[in-house]
């Protein structure tokens, strides 16, 4: 039994915290221009100067033209991709999670022809539960496919730690598009809930 | 446990039959199902891309059931891309035995009709009468 990552998403359709636990499939941090503060805690990219890799060097210099002769590629370039962390982009792979959960919530509506709540899916190798709250925010947590109902840890997130940290807290701005709801109580608090939770360790 | 219904999509995407067995799930037009089963068709190519780690051994795969309140959905892929939806009741138990069934009678009933196209819609009361059969025994359990 494993825990792998928690999003909540706000009415605004967009990702307002992310956190991952026993992830092993590399995740990549967004594109600055697409980058939301205050969401999730990957490290950035490195900037291509800091990773070694000449960007705007003029082809004259010495080392280049050594690479040149010798392989007859620019090496350079070659270097940058290998060095790009493999895996979706966040910004990306948040819009994923959101439309699967909202088709499947959607397709679960028309199927029964009531307001019935989609409650999770699974796959071969994760289970994904969603909880949602009256005021809309979506509480998903990726656990290992062979965990029961998971509702429940999601409901002690945001009746605790989410009250708690985020909604009586006059620092976060609720619901503005612009930023994300972390702060170090919050994220502190939730992985202090996870952790105790027997299911966490595998 | 009861089956609600049975769905059969295929590689393309494309519905190729829908029956419903229990009257629990409301009647839908066919037009709402062709829907439906096309984005079931895309949730699972899209649930294979978000897996968070892989577990040693077990190939990386899409969707394979789902669950709302009362009710779920068992996705079933078969080699070749055909896949079987089975809408049942919760709690449920032997549905993957269940659904292996289903594709022995499809294989028997469709795919070995010579007059039978590939891909296209499934017109064949034997197959119908065989489902009707297990379904309903099922059903009656």
């Amino acid at each position: 039994m494993t825990i792998y990552s928690l999003y909540i998403f706000d009415r605004h359709c967009e990702c307002v915290y992310y956190q991952d636990w026993h992830r092993t499939q590399p995740i990549r941090a967004p594109p600055a221009i697409s980058n939301k503060p205050g969401v999730h805690r990957i490290p950035p990219p490195l900037q291509p100067n800091e990773a070694g890799a000449p960007t705007r060097e003029s082809i004259f210099s010495e080392t280049n033209r050594s690479s040149l002769l010798s392989n007859g590629t620019i090496d350079g370039g070659a270097n940058r991709t290998n060095k790009l962390p493999k895996g979706l982009p966040f910004d990306e792979e948040s819009k994923l999670v959101y439309g699967v959960i909202l088709s499947l919530r959607n397709m679960v509506k028309k199927l029964s022809g009531r307001e019935e709540a989609f409650t999770s899916y699974s796959t071969s190798s994760y289970k994904l539960h969603l909880f949602e709250t009256p005021t809309n925010y979506k509480f998903v947590l990726l656990s290992d496919p062979s965990s029961d109902s998971l509702r429940f840890v999601l409901r002690q997130l945001y009746v605790g730690p989410f009250v708690e940290c985020v909604v009586r807290n006059p620092l976060v701005k609720l619901d503005s598009r612009a930023e994300g709801i972390d702060n170090d109580q919050f994220r502190a608090a939730v992985d202090r809930h996870m952790k105790g939770l027997s299911m966490f360790s595998s | 446990m009861t089956i609600h219904g049975l769905w059969v999509i295929s590689k393309a995407g494309g519905l190729v039959f829908s029956r419903s067995y229990s009257d629990t799930l409301p009647p839908q037009p066919v037009n709402t199902i062709l829907t439906l089963a096309g984005i079931l068709h895309g949730i699972h190519a899209i649930t294979a891309k978000l897996t968070p780690a892989q577990i040693p051994g077990v190939p990386v795969g899409g969707l394979e059931s789902f669950e709302a309140e009362g009710w779920g959905g068992k996705v079933f892929l078969t080699p070749t891309g055909t896949k079987f939806v089975l809408l049942h009741s919760l709690p449920q138990a032997g549905l993957d035995e269940l659904l292996r069934r289903v594709y022995e009678i499809y294989s028997d009933a469709v795919m070995k009709n010579p007059f039978h196209t590939p891909e296209m819609p499934i017109n064949s009361s034997l197959f119908e009468s065989k489902l009707q059969t297990l379904i309903g025994g099922v059903n009656a359990a």
